[in-house]
């Protein structure tokens, strides 16, 4: 029988997505003022959805394809639970549909922030804010629907009172986040293409090549920047929070199996659960801490700031007290270590978003010498901006290794042995959970930032008054901030969450030779170590460093090194790809622009409008083609290196791909977020303002950080996190197939 | 069809059109195509202000005579080179300030009247010459100065702007400066230092020619036109002016990036 803590999941779900369908209600009944400003949405809006429509065909092949695959390995082959095909799919489609409400939302909300703006400061950050929130609850709400569907069915056909039975439910879960991961990896470094074409191009025909304003409704890109902003900053970082989000409560909840498997089927339950109700706390605490944003009208770019800190930090601090009272509640052991192991993620989350802040906001030196260094032209911009970025890893890194640290001693009872490492593995996962319990108020934080800027741009095209467009420009602003803090974030919890899936990996090979022994067959291990036909209960009692030590995980096994030569090569090559994709598809945007000039007689006069449509799907289409090749090669690696190099082979490669990654991922993201600012800091009035030759250097910088932080940066996120899942979902395969 | 005439800065031109103000700045700044770009500063000028032995007006209606297809003629030229000196200033009815994407901005002529400010000026004079250069004298001083035939070196008749020089103007060695756009402040600084050591000296250049499009966000007060005989003003609308009344004029004067 299910643990009564269990039905807080459900209950918790859907009083996430109740709020955020109030929320979105209650932003569809504000005006989306002018003629104008509704016509400029509704070119934003139609070209958010053909793009999606286009991105959902593609991604329901490759689903559908997947799916076939996994069929047969599952009833054909027998290398996999018959479960996996059906998780697989619902994680792509609740991933797709959380990307979907958060878009359509988004686009819904930018001119009707633009126009409550006109009312009052406060009016825009509300409308902008709860309509961020929307896409933050309706992620982890439905984030926690689809857990709490798969878990309530897996319990109606596996025996929740058999240890290894519960651990199988909680494996095979597991597999539903490949599926939201093979989404995110569409929504994410698709959107991101999108949006880095749309924008660089834009930029390009605009400041460079026609000296036209952005957000200028003549130039022809100008709608496809907006849309972009849209599909790529609110689905795909929804899609990728998601993955996270139930990567991590599903990975913690196999950990947790594990690491009680042999105290009792009724406290291995309770800390297969306790991942999952601790989000489904946070969630309410996310819903809570959205009525605490509020601001004061004629408020400072910190007062704003701190009215969103409010929200967030409130949520946080809740879910750091309550959690200890609910931890205690469900009589969970190892109270105290679970719980400050759980602090410690979140404080590490918290860690990581102020580093991000400090090396990206212009109020800070970091970024202040990116500005000053513009004294000296583009070269010395760059310069500064790649080693401001280099060093600013530094810090997150650290904070991962100090929490990862920290959570593993509370969760084993500060004890390192074999025997403990299962619990500690479980503290991480903890930990992991607690950076991600607040996620519905975060994302509200990250989706807020686009609504901001659409709504800012809503209200240059539409000409509103200066008073409004100051408003306009404050949230926008503080928009930029949240979307920096957020993209750390994201990065730190996709490291936690790679870390934890790691440690499931095993778990779900255990699975996938246990199949091999039920057919019949002994199952030899690198090492020459035999497990008889049958004999599952011997091979559920080895521990993991005996696991290691079978399939001969060591460094210097070439196996392991080569593949992590291989994962940290991928690190590179993705981003690489993912780069110069932008740089092509912006340069199709430049010469249709050209072109649009050429061939349509009126557009800068403003006796014609150009065709924005054309520009949509310039870069929808770019964004699909360009990333077939990154989306190949996250999903041929870990099976190639698996058939090749077997179990050993696979935790190289994630190992390799996971510490390169998150490092580059941080240092892409920080070193845009920098650019950036640094021009924002110039065109404030510094080292010559607007139009001087420092400010030229800076727009050149900034131009150069926007692939970087807004496609490559955050796509090796979905990388990482791909690969890991990937390789959990066909472990049985290469565990029992491979060349070497 | 009414045929305009207009006097170009940028390069000195007296051109007849068949397009109104608006549309020549934009012809002018970006061609027919987007093809090309680049600021433009024009004047109207009312051709019966004219002296009629300054410039060849004959057939002037037949030809700026549209095209066959009913399109007026963009732009015949009709002198360049030394053409403001035949030029009045009350001929000079408004001028129009196109950024390098063809949006204009006209501002009316107005009687000067002394700002009553002290300290040092920064001047950008646009034709017959381009350089930029700082002076102690106000603007009608400094068009007095400029046009006095008495001195070896003066020009008949002069367009200039005046330019923000921030809190440099009192004091050269001031560190609240930072948002102006001027490429090497030093050697700026270095010039107000030298005009302000030396008390018999009116003016000091600080730039030989204009070589980039000038930031109009950094023209204060106006731009003039001057002569021995007085001068003109052309007001610079405030800054909240410009947002409110010319707002899109203002962005795309501010996205633009010069000296």
């Amino acid at each position: 029988m299910l643990p009564t803590w269990f039905w807080l999941v459900p209950l918790s779900s859907v009083m996430a997505l109740g709020a955020s369908y109030y929320f979105f209600s209650q932003m569809m009944k504000e005006s989306e003022g002018t003629e104008t400003m509704a016509r400029i949405a509704a070119h934003v809006r139609h070209g958010a959805l053909a793009y999606l429509k286009q991105q959902y065909k593609i991604v329901g092949i490759v689903l559908a394809s997947l799916t076939a695959i996994f069929c047969v390995l599952a009833y054909g082959f027998h290398l996999q639970n018959p479960w996996v095909p059906f998780a697989f799919l619902t994680g792509g489609l609740f991933s797709a549909l959380a990307g979907f409400i958060g878009m359509r939302t988004a686009t819904y909300a930018s001119a009707r922030t633009a126009n409550a703006a006109r009312e009052s400061l406060n009016s825009g950050l509300r409308v902008a804010f709860r309509s961020g929130a929307v896409m933050g609850l309706t992620v982890v709400g439905l984030g926690l629907l689809d857990i709490a569907i798969w878990f309530f069915v897996l319990t109606r056909f596996y025996n929740v009172d058999d240890s290894q039975q519960v651990v199988v439910i909680t494996t095979t879960m597991l597999t539903f986040g490949m599926g939201a991961a093979v989404q995110s990896l569409f929504a994410r470094v698709g959107g991101g293409i999108f949006t880095k074409a749309a924008d660089v191009g834009a930029d390009l025909v605009g400041k460079i090549e026609a000296g036209i304003p952005e957000d200028d409704p003549r130039n022809p890109a100008t709608i496809a920047d907006n849309v972009g902003d849209n599909v790529g900053d609110v689905a795909g970082m929804g899609a990728d929070l998601y993955e996270s989000y139930v990567g991590v409560i599903l990975a913690s909840a196999a950990l947790g199996a594990a690491a009680y498997f042999s105290a009792g089927a009724e406290t291995q339950l309770l800390a297969v659960i306790a991942p999952m109700v601790i989000g489904a706390l946070g969630a309410l605490l996310s819903v809570l801490g959205v009525f605490f944003v509020r601001t004061k009208e004629g408020a400072s770019q910190k007062e704003l700031l701190a009215s969103l800190g409010r929200g967030v930090n409130g949520s946080a601090v809740l879910i750091a007290a309550l959690s200890l009272g609910l931890l205690a509640l469900m009589q969970m052991p190892n109270l105290w270590g679970l719980w400050l192991a759980l602090v410690v993620g979140l404080l590490t989350g918290i860690a990581i978003g102020r580093a991000a802040e400090y090396f990206t906001s212009e109020s800070y030196k970091p970024t202040r010498g990116i500005a000053g260094a513009s004294k000296t032209g583009p070269a010395t911009v760059i310069i500064e901006g790649i080693g401001v970025g280099m060093v600013s890893v530094a810090v997150p890194v650290l904070a991962v290794v100090l929490g990862t640290s920290l959570a593993y001693f509370f969760g084993s009872g500060f004890e390192y042995s074999t025997d403990t490492m299962n619990l500690g593995l479980y503290g991480i996962g903890m930990a992991a959970v607690g950076m991600l319990s607040t996620l519905g108020i975060t994302l509200a934080t990250d989706a807020y930032g686009p609504i901001a800027d659409n709504a800012g741009g809503n209200a240059e095209m539409s000409g509103l008054p200066p008073e409004v467009r100051e408003r306009t420009d404050a949230l926008d602003s503080l928009g930029n901030t949240t979307a920096a803090t957020g993209k750390g974030f994201a990065i730190g919890s996709a490291a936690l969450t790679g870390m934890a899936l790691l440690a499931s990996y095993i778990e779900e090979v255990k699975i996938g030779i246990s199949h091999i022994l039920e057919r019949g067959t002994d199952f030899v291990f690198p090492d020459g170590t035999v497990v008889a036909a049958g004999a599952v209960d011997q091979l559920q009692a080895f521990n993991l460093m005996e696991m290691m030590s079978f399939f001969e995980v060591v460094l210097i096994n070439p196996k392991v090194i080569v593949s992590m030569f291989t994962g940290a090569m991928l690190a590179f090559a993705f981003s690489g790809i993912t780069m110069n994709a932008v740089g092509r598809a912006a340069g199709q945007m430049v010469d249709e622009v050209r072109r649009q000039f050429r061939e349509i007689p009126g557009i800068m006069s403003g006796e014609s409008d150009p065709d924005y449509a054309r520009c949509v799907s310039i870069s929808t289409k770019a964004a699909q083609r360009e990333m077939m090749m990154p989306a190949a090669l996250a999903l041929a690696a870990p099976v190639i290196i698996g058939l090749i190099f077997g179990v050993p082979g696979v935790l190289g490669l994630l190992i390799g791909a996971m510490v390169t990654g998150f490092s580059l991922s941080m240092f892409q993201a920080n070193s845009g977020g920098a650019w950036d600012n640094a021009k924002k800091y110039i065109e404030q009035g510094h080292h010559g303002g607007k139009g001087s030759e420092s400010h030229k250097a800076a727009v050149i910088g900034d131009t150069v950080g926007d692939p970087f932080k807004d496609t490559s940066g955050p796509g090796l996120n979905i990388l990482v996190k791909l690969m890991s899942m990937e390789s959990i979902v066909i472990a049985g395969v290469t565990a029992a197939v491979h060349l070497l | 069809m009414t045929t305009h005439l207009y006097l170009s800065l940028i390069p000195e031109a007296l051109i007849a059109s068949g397009l109104e103000p608006d549309e020549f700045g934009l012809y002018y700044s970006i061609g027919n195509a987007k093809r090309a770009r680049g600021q433009a500063v024009f004047f109207s000028v009312d051709k019966d202000a004219l002296p009629p032995e300054a410039f060849d007006l004959t057939d002037l209606d037949a030809r700026c005579a549209p095209h066959p297809d009913g399109r007026p003629k963009h732009s015949v030229y009709l002198s360049i080179y030394r053409v403001l000196e035949h030029i009045p200033r009350h001929a000079l009815t408004a001028l129009h300030l196109a950024t390098d994407d063809g949006r204009v901005l006209t501002l009316e002529p107005a009687p000067t009247a002394a700002d009553g400010e002290v300290g040092s000026r920064l001047y950008q004079e646009f034709c017959p010459v381009t350089p930029r250069v700082v002076s102690s004298l106000d603007p009608a001083e400094f068009t007095r100065f400029i046009t006095d035939t008495d001195r070896h070196v003066h020009v008949p008749r002069l367009v200039f702007a005046e330019l923000t020089l921030g809190s440099l103007r009192l004091d050269p060695d001031a560190t609240d400066v930072d948002d102006l756009p001027y490429p090497n402040v030093g050697h700026l600084r270095d010039c107000i230092r030298e005009l302000q050591a030396s008390p018999h000296k009116a003016t000091k250049t600080v730039m030989r020619q204009m070589n980039q499009d000038v930031l109009f966000r950094t023209v204060q007060g106006a731009f003039y036109v001057g002569d021995s005989t007085g001068l003109t003003a052309f007001h610079m609308p405030s800054r909240d002016e410009l947002e409110r009344e010319h707002l899109a004029w203002w962005r795309s004067a501010l996205s633009s990036f010069g000296q």
